[in-house]
């Protein structure tokens, strides 16, 4: 119960945390408050959004996925591929999941079948899929359908754009929004309401312990990396969809930040404790300040001093309410 | 102990692959983006282009035992694939026996340089009068550069050249001289906009997009097109804002050009600096020095719409997709692109100079100016790729 107290805290605080940050860009930011920026914001946060749900069970763990980047990338840039050898796009989209979920159970077996931990693990799936992404395309890039172009229409699972919208809205609908709150919705309900959300949150408190209850550790730990790899596909898909070319080679870095993210909005690295919707929120506070730092005329540089002191205080904030717990 | 040890073990190991990732990022992400620092000081004749039909029709001197080799850092990407083009005809019109485009090899992939060390080493045994080397990483090349040099077998640098190489190996080098591209874009973009910069009412903003301020060949791109851009409206009428490497401070300009530059090379972050440029109310032009910038471009007008003939004036750099797509249906006036048929070209005709003992020094191989009308043409349409 205290522990569920602390995670409320810091997810209040977090809210608040959102709430500052938008209003200062708003005054401060020059064309920051219009249509397309908060489009431009749920552009950006898609990818890292559904990364971060995917790797959040695996963080409720106690373990880690760092190949979350490069899975995106990699499952993309396999589809896109198998898109420009003529395979439908929706058979494309479905082949970009199970890549990802396979990358995921790999991952998932390495740890809780061969005792590796999951750091050195997942740390090699990141290399193997961003070396894969580029056998894959010939270290060539690859541009996905835009426009009217055939096979174009799964970019409106993430945006809708049309001729037929008025000017004002012509930055699109964010549609990828609404997938992506009521996949949350989902993940939500599933790790706290079901077993599964059960098995996998006791067994990141404690694994021993919930193991010599009788339960499956095993099976609910890869589980946990399978669902962390099929979304980092689905972040893939919808990063094809927004950014339509893809460059081998790219997608590190991706998983910090949705790491970070998990972690602002609660969830301990340390393992037991987590929310969805904390995920989320922290999500929305990374895109906000990359979106709005820029806005307010701040040179790179100076961006990447100031985000280094966010995520500095959000781990501190995830100290401290172990300490509390403890 | 044992146990002392693997971790030792592991951790080095770690530590390496984690500096060898990080090591890798900006070279993967900019496939064909040439990044010669050491070529970009020594070339400094921008003459060369003007006295290249001189040099031509002054080769008549019996070239045709010579034998090339060349050894690219691929081979299946277009651009290598248009060098390789140049080569071919360089090779024919001096009249060479073997000609050098039989003789071109590369690695399959810009990482793999045990791949192009082996290749080197194979051309260096066949003992060429001439070597023409673009080189991925100098330091694991020393020893056929060497061998090549103790040989006395010239080695004429192309695209990056060979970086950083000893002393007296390469004799010359072909390359895009980038700060001379970037001045170009600045000369096409000037064309289109020169009666709203010329002493305006009211402030007009230029915005330029880059991808970074690290890599010389694209920080050359942007102080070019800038530097041009001032000197073409007047020194004094206009101010740089945005980064402190290119700002320049000019009271009651009345022309701002806003250099914008993501603090992480990634497509999201290079959007957004794209779409604060391009929301700008004043702003009647966009350049974007490389294909990474000009996608992220396009990428924000999909959501602004704002680029177009009679609306903000974009010009870009370079090919892929995006912007190929967006220079035909003329949301983009034009783009630049290196001359990869030319580096070919040049490649081998330094080499086969310098291989006859005439003096040889660096040439800009040059960069061509793509639009709607000419981007489909013989000259243009191999220098582009997707």
């Amino acid at each position: 119960m205290k522990a569920k107290n602390s995670l409320g805290t810091q997810k209040l605080a977090a809210v608040i945390a959102l709430v500052v940050l938008f209003v200062f860009f708003s005054i401060f930011g020059d064309g920051f408050l219009k249509y397309s920026t908060v489009i431009s914001i749920f552009d950006s946060l898609y990818y890292i959004g559904f990364m971060a749900i995917g790797v959040t069970f695996v963080i409720i763990t106690g373990g880690i996925d760092l190949s979350i980047g490069t899975v995106c990338i990699c499952c993309a840039l396999i589809g896109g591929t198998l898109f420009q050898k003529g395979v439908p796009m929706a058979l494309c989209l479905i082949i970009i999941l199970i890549i990802g979920a396979l990358f995921g159970l790999a991952n998932g077996l390495m740890v809780s079948v061969m005792g590796l931990p999951a750091f050195i693990a997942t740390l090699g799936t990141m290399m193997i899929t961003r070396g894969l992404g580029s056998i894959v395309t010939n270290t060539a890039s690859v541009t996905f359908p835009t426009g009217d172009a055939e096979g174009a229409w799964y970019k409106s699972i993430f945006k809708l754009q049309s001729q037929n919208l008025p000017q004002s809205m012509l930055a699109g609908i964010p549609t990828g929004f609404i997938l992506l709150v009521v996949l949350a919705i989902i993940m939500a309900i599933i790790l706290n309401k079901t077993r599964v959300g059960r098995y996998i949150l006791a067994l990141g408190s404690n694994k021993e312990a919930t193991r010599l209850s009788g339960v499956n550790v095993v099976k609910w730990e890869t589980l946990a990396f399978v669902i962390s790899g099929a979304f980092a596909a689905l972040a893939g898909i919808s990063y094809a969809a927004i950014y339509s070319t893809l460059m081998p080679g790219t997608g590190n870095g991706f998983e910090l930040d949705a790491i970070a993210g998990v972690v602002i909005g609660g969830t301990s690295l340390s393992g037991g404790v987590g929310s969805i919707s904390g995920t989320l929120i922290g999500v929305f506070i990374m895109a906000v300040l990359k979106t709005g730092l820029p806005f307010v005329g701040l040179q790179p540089h100076y961006q990447l001093f100031i985000t280094g002191f966010v995520l500095i205080f959000a781990v501190f904030m995830d100290v401290l309410n172990r300490k509390k717990r403890g | 102990m044992k146990r002392k040890v693997l971790a030792l073990i592991l951790t080095g190991a770690m530590a390496f692959s984690l500096a060898a990732c990080g090591g890798q990022d900006e070279p993967a992400s900019t496939t064909t983006d040439t990044d010669n620092t050491e070529t970009e000081d020594t070339t400094d004749d921008a003459a060369a282009d003007d006295t290249a039909e001189e040099e031509e029709s002054s080769a008549s001197g019996d070239y045709s035992d010579i034998k090339i080799q060349v050894v690219a850092k691929g081979f299946q990407h277009d651009f290598w694939k248009a060098v390789k083009q140049g080569a071919q005809q360089a090779g024919e019109d001096l009249g060479l026996k073997e000609n050098p485009a039989d003789n071109f090899v590369g690695p399959k992939s810009e990482t793999d340089i045990p791949e192009q060390v082996e290749q080197i080493k194979n051309a260096i045994n066949k003992n060429p009068d001439a070597i023409c080397l673009a080189a991925l990483d100098t330091t694991a090349s020393l020893d056929p550069i060497n061998q090549a040099m103790a040989a006395g077998i010239p080695i004429v640098g192309f695209d990056s050249g060979v970086p950083d190489a000893p002393e007296g190996a390469v004799v010359a080098n072909a390359a895009t001289d980038n700060y001379v591209a970037g001045a170009m874009a600045a000369d096409e973009m000037y064309k289109l906009i020169e009666d709203k910069v010329t002493d305006p009412a009211e402030t007009v903003r230029i915005g330029v997009v880059s991808q970074e301020a690290n890599s010389q060949s694209i920080v050359d791109r942007t102080q070019g097109f800038l530097d041009r851009m001032v000197e073409l409206i007047g020194e004094g009428k206009v101010a740089i804002e945005g980064h402190d490497k290119f700002n320049l401070k000019a009271d009651g300009a009345k022309v701002i050009m806003e250099v914008g530059i993501p603090a992480n090379v990634q497509d999201a972050e290079c959007v957004t600096v794209a779409q604060k440029i391009l929301g700008q109310q004043d702003l009647i032009a966009v350049y974007g020095s490389n294909e990474f910038a000009n996608k992220n471009i396009i990428t924000a007008n999909q959501n602004l719409n704002v680029l177009g003939a009679d609306k903000i004036i974009a010009v870009g750099f370079d090919s892929g997709k995006l912007q190929l797509d967006a220079v035909r249906d003329g949301i983009y006036a034009g783009a630049i692109t290196q001359n990869p048929v030319q580096i070919g070209y040049k490649a081998v005709e330094l080499a086969v100079k310098a291989a006859a003992g005439e003096p040889v020094e660096d040439v800009d191989t040059g960069c061509l100016y793509y639009t709607a009308e000419n981007m489909d043409s013989e000259e243009i349409a191999p220098c582009l790729y997707e």
